[in-house]
């Protein structure tokens, strides 16, 4: 674990940056992690993303699968992809501030 | 079935031969590797959508469904303890001229191409170490 500055906090990080404390979280954290996955920009549909995987964590406490994350925001799994090169959890749960998830790649 | 045969070129690094076919996998640079090729785990993935991609291509072909060609976007769902494939996520673009009735036989029909079925009949794995 290392503390790190994203969006203006120190937060703790784990050697993949996904965030330890999602209720640090906030859009400054979310825009910082996002550029260090490669998106220097959140668009409407970023956010579309990232706001349904924290809305589902929040309320179940884990990452929805990704077949649920497309079907829910109408995302092909491509799409996905194009917004978040790294995947929906390298990229878009760590995006969302939420812990490295265990059920998807 | 031919013989595939996998020997080592450096570190976790591999090279796989089929028939004249060679490739290399590869563990990614976080995982030990070099990234030097898709890891094992990617060719399976890999395998799956180029079985469904081909079949399906097939079955448009038959058809004279011709307005566009059939491309397939997969990833993968991980599991820990053990480390494991959960599941294989396909999204299989059709042409655009193929019926909608057309869709769901072909929805059927998929999971009953060689590697979907196979990946769902849990195979027997036999393992002798020489």
């Amino acid at each position: 674990m290392e503390m790190v500055e994203l969006g203006g906090k120190q937060v703790e990080i784990d050697e993949d940056g996904f965030i330890q404390d999602p209720d640090i979280w906030d859009e400054a954290v979310a825009l910082s992690l996002a550029k260090t996955e490669g998106v220097d920009e959140l668009t409407d549909n970023h956010w579309k993303l990232v706001n349904y995987l924290r809305e589902y964590y929040l309320e179940y406490n884990m990452a929805p699968m990704i077949r649920k994350l497309c079907k829910q925001t109408g995302f092909s799994l491509k799409e996905v992809y194009d917004l978040f090169p790294s995947g929906p959890a390298k990229g878009a749960c760590k995006v969302a501030g939420l812990p490295k998830p265990t059920g998807c790649v | 079935m031919d013989l595939i045969t996998v020997t080592r070129e450096e570190g976790v690094k591999f090279q796989v031969r089929i028939r004249d076919h060679v490739f290399t996998t590869d563990m990614g640079k976080h995982e030990g590797g070099t990234d030097g090729g898709p890891a094992p785990v990617e060719f399976l993935g890999a395998a799956a959508g180029a079985c469904l991609a081909t079949m399906v291509q097939s079955y448009c072909d038959s058809r004279g469904y011709t307005d566009g060609d059939v491309s397939v976007s997969l990833t993968l769902e991980l599991a820990p303890n053990p480390n494991r494939v959960a599941g294989f996520i396909l999204d299989v673009e059709l042409p655009a001229d193929v019926p909608d009735g057309d869709r769901e036989k072909l929805k059927k029909m998929a999971l009953q191409m060689p590697v979907p079925a196979t990946l769902r009949g849990r195979p027997r794995v036999d393992i002798e170490m020489m």
